[in-house]
């Protein structure tokens, strides 16, 4: 039953500057999220495989390590720049995530118990790691396991976000919170279309790894590279079962908005398959000539601009699915300038003492020695 | 009532009161010890003391695994948890303090970028830069203090706020600048408390001792301190709210007390470490440690107590309902829900109509929507305990609900909805005791009090019933028959002519004009 009564009201308070504000940075944070969420789950589960595969290939232990290490660093990253996102999606979708998080409550607290875990975890392999690789390899495999299920948590809260027609009978079948939203037809493919994004970009963080180490160690580096560069090929390709799998699962009035019904919708999905087909033939043909710089370089531009669009596809698939709730003409607006001011100056200066704070610690001189 | 209820078994609050008691404690620690860190790097750098470093290294490590992960974390966490228990706070909070937030989260980028440089350069950066990365850690994370000190003193203390609704009135409250102190002191006590953490389990006793003195540098001047500007503090607070950490509210008075005592012991032990600095044991840090967040959550539990009944203090209640009608309110507020009823406004209920046969069923509903925020039926906070303690049957539960607002100096919202909807309240309310055995034997006064007049009253000369109930017995006796008439907010309670006259008699003994006299007499 389509109960439209059940979505709340939004709160008296005005919007402290217009929509689109809000909706930009929600887009570009969460683009900025979901980089810094794939290179670390992504490194997390080639690093992983790299260790199993260690039998065979006399490098692999290395990699474990090697990548394993940057993993707490990453996740930092990932948690920090999903703080924003966060803030932001409450900002204009609250009502909506307000709710399905309520109805998933005890597995969404859940994440933040599991997120430690893991995060420590992870912290264990980078410190004691080498000291007690047996101890390693299982305490990995057990933190990639824990931020898997958070991934799909996840999963299930924003896709139970998107449907509020189904809320009120999740609701009273189990206010207590213990729900996950796995009647959702679009679950499984969302959720492995995430995943399997994750580890095409965690192939590309191996491959710019590699870049950064070709002339020093050269056997390794070229190793590192076919692993990475691989596993973004392999990953990539899947993706054209899976994300063909997510569309097609989508409602019908939905997929056609990918099929020509919006233009804008329509040509993202043509972009991101032809930058999908590109990065692949890119890709292999660096493989093949053994060429890190192109893979590193165009491979991930063409991967940034990728999960961009992936990003705006999104928003606009959100948006479709709550159009007969969401209006954004029902905010009232009323900017507050001095903060918002502050807030952009505050943050220009932030990214410019950022990237100052990387300079100074040698980040980028490492880079450019590595490549002269 | 707007958001569907997360219905916890064992009492929302008692979860919130975790994560939020666990961040605090980290997330202090987090801005005292970054100055910390710098600090003492510079003073061991100076006097070339290379086991000094040697352990620092070690303490920035254990600095960083227990700010970056369980303090960044627990914080995402006390925002998924507010989300999950108070959606329509933590919407109004969002929406009123974005660009504060926003602020916020720059500040805590830098704050986690800096203190992963800062770990990792220990052996890869020369001093000067290192130290570099350490004060940009300290002063962002002390920036994100100032940010949020906005916000959270705002809940307590809007001031002007209320009535101009403008950002800057908000965040320059009238508790901002004492709290921004008190918590600076919080932070560099926290900074030596932490660091006997770390220091006792150093084999160098000569070292051991070093920290120690210097740890207790930062320690015992923040801490005598602390009291100083919590003095600031309070003046800053109206009279009326603060009235409940002084005997009003059991939670707040008790909190208070603890904060207090628990704040001088924290003193003590410090000091006893000091004393014997050479022979600091793990077992020993960790109690300071624990005594020290005791300390500081009991001051916690004060703050948020003392803002009861609400959670944004003349705005928004501690069940989501906005104390006045506003545009966009949505129709959740007082007046409006006592004209159109809790059935008709709230989104999240089961049963919309009211009958002779689902009294109970629709008193659970409003129970969940409008008292679950803070009560569970018999656990954390539960109304079971407090019916069963006082003995009160579902008449005088219907009676009392009508005066809510007026237990322990306000501190529960007035009840929202019809008439009807309350005696369904008191229905289930009363469903969830044995039935009442009728009092056998003479009245006892002092359980009479205990039991229908102390959540409102205190034995205190200023206090209604000592000042001006008549000091003739028959007289007295007859007043307290008809309540409402003595007065019109007291409920109707009904008391037997048995149940008054011991309760005369027992108010006489207590007047303090009259307990002064015996005092004298002896």
């Amino acid at each position: 039953m389509l109960d439209p009564n059940l979505v709340p009201t939004v709160d008296p308070n005005p919007l402290p500057a217009p929509y689109w504000v809000f909706k930009l940075l929600l887009i570009v944070t969460f683009f900025l999220h979901i980089l810094a969420m794939n290179c670390m789950l992504g490194g997390a589960a080639l690093a992983l495989l790299a260790r199993w595969r260690q039998g065979t290939n006399k490098f692999g232990n290395r990699i474990f390590f090697d990548v394993a290490k940057k993993v707490p660093v990453l996740l930092a990253a990932t948690i920090s720049l999903g703080i924003a996102p966060l803030l932001f999606v409450q900002v204009l979708y609250g009502q909506y995530f307000y709710t399905s998080s309520i109805l998933v409550a005890w597995p969404w607290f859940l994440v933040i118990v599991l997120l430690i875990a893991a995060y420590y975890g992870f912290y264990f392999v980078s410190y004691r790691g080498e000291r007690r690789p047996l101890a390693a390899g299982r305490v990995m495999l057990f933190s990639t396991t824990l931020v898997l299920i958070i991934g799909f948590i996840y999963t299930n809260n924003i896709t139970l976000g998107l449907v509020p027609s189904r809320w009120a009978r999740k609701y009273f079948s189990s206010p207590s919170g213990w729900n996950l939203n796995l009647s959702e037809p679009t679950l499984f493919p969302r959720y492995l279309h995430f995943m399997t994004a994750a580890i095409a970009v965690g192939g590309l963080l191996l491959v710019l790894i590699a870049w950064a180490k070709w002339k020093q160690d050269s056997e390794y580096a070229r190793d590192l590279f076919q692993f990475g560069g691989k596993a973004f090929l392999y990953a990539t390709m899947a993706q054209f079962v899976v994300g063909f799998w997510f569309l097609f699962s989508l409602p019908r009035d939905l997929l056609i908005l990918f099929m020509g019904g919006n233009a804008l919708a329509t040509s993202l999905l043509a972009f991101g398959i032809v930058g999908a087909l590109a990065s692949i033939y890119l890709m292999s043909d660096a493989l093949r000539k053994d060429n890190v710089r192109h893979a590193a370089i165009a491979v991930s531009s063409i991967t940034a601009l990728i999960v961009l669009t992936m990003s705006v596809m999104r928003d606009i698939l959100r948006d479709a699915y709550l159009k007969p709730y969401f209006h954004p003409q029902q905010f009232p607006v009323k900017t507050q300038w001095s903060p918002l001011l502050l807030f952009l100056g505050l943050f220009l200066a932030g990214v410019a003492l950022w990237i100052v704070m990387l300079m100074r610690y040698g980040f980028f001189a490492k880079a450019k020695a590595a490549n002269r | 009532m707007n958001f569907p209820v997360w219905d916890v078994a064992f009492g929302a609050g008692l979860l919130m009161a975790l994560v939020a008691g666990l961040h605090v404690f980290v997330s202090h620690f987090a801005v005292g010890g970054g100055l910390f860190l710098v600090l003492t790097e510079r003073k061991a750098r100076r006097n070339n003391d290379a086991a000094m470093l040697n352990w620092l290294k070690f303490h920035s490590k254990f600095f960083v695994l227990v700010t970056v992960v369980f303090g960044a974390v627990t914080g995402v966490g006390i925002w998924f948890t507010i989300g999950l228990i108070s959606p329509t706070a933590t919407s109004d909070l969002i929406h009123i303090w974005v660009w504060g937030w926003a602020i916020e989260w720059v500040f805590f980028f830098l704050e986690i970028t800096s203190a992963l440089l800062y770990l990792y350069g220990w052996d890869k950066l020369d001093p000067k830069l290192h130290q570099w990365y350490g004060w940009i850690y300290f002063i962002t994370a002390y920036l994100s203090l100032v940010v949020i000190n906005g916000i959270i003193t705002f809940m307590l203390t809007p001031g002007h706020w209320t009535d101009n609704h403008e950002f800057w009135t908000g965040f320059f409250n009238p508790t901002y600048w004492p709290s921004l102190l008190f918590r600076t002191c919080i932070c560099l006590a926290l900074a030596g408390i932490y660091a006997l953490i770390t220091a006792s389990v150093q084999k160098d006793a000569a070292l051991k001792a070093r920290i120690v003195r210097w740890g207790a540098l930062w320690t015992v001047p923040s801490l005598l301190l602390l009291p100083v500007f919590a003095r600031w503090y309070i003046r800053r607070i109206p009279a009326d709210i603060w009235a409940s950490a002084r005997g009003a509210m059991p939670t707040g008075t008790n909190s208070a007390l603890g904060a207090c005592i628990l704040l001088g012991v924290t003193l003590l032990l410090a000091l006893i470490a000091l004393a014997m600095p050479r022979r600091l044991h793990l077992a020993f840090s960790l109690v300071v440690a624990l005594v020290a967040f005791g300390a500081l959550d009991s001051f916690e539990f004060v703050r948020e107590s003392v803002r009861k009944p609400y959670v944004i203090v003349n705005y928004l209640y501690a069940n989501s309902l906005y104390s006045s009608s506003m545009s966009g309110d949505g129709g959740f507020t007082l007046d409006k829900i006592n004209d159109a009823g809790v059935l008709k406004t709230a989104t999240w209920i089961d049963v919309r109509e009211l009958t002779k046969d689902n009294q109970v069923a629709v008193g659970r509903e409003i129970f969940r929507v409008e008292c679950s925020s803070c009560h569970t039926p018999s656990s954390y906070r539960g109304v079971h305990q407090y019916i069963v303690l006082r003995q009160w049957d579902q008449d005088k539960i219907r009676a009392m609900l009508g005066s809510l607002y007026l237990m322990h100096n306000g501190v529960m919202p007035p009840f929202a909805g019809t008439d009807a909807e309350r005696d369904a309240l008191a229905a289930y309310i009363g469903s969830l005791q044995p039935p009442i055995a009728t009092p056998s034997g003479a009245a006892n006064g002092k359980t009479v009090y205990e039991h229908d007049c102390g959540m409102c009253h205190q034995v205190r000369a200023d206090d209604h019933l000592f000042a001006n109930l008549p000091r003739d017995p028959q007289a007295a006796t007859d007043a307290l028959k008809d309540l409402p008439g003595l007065f019109p907010v007291m409920p109707d309670l009904k008391l037997s002519e048995d149940e008054r006259r011991a309760l005369v008699q027992w108010v006489n003994t207590q007047r303090p004009a009259q307990a002064a006299a015996v005092n004298g007499g002896n």
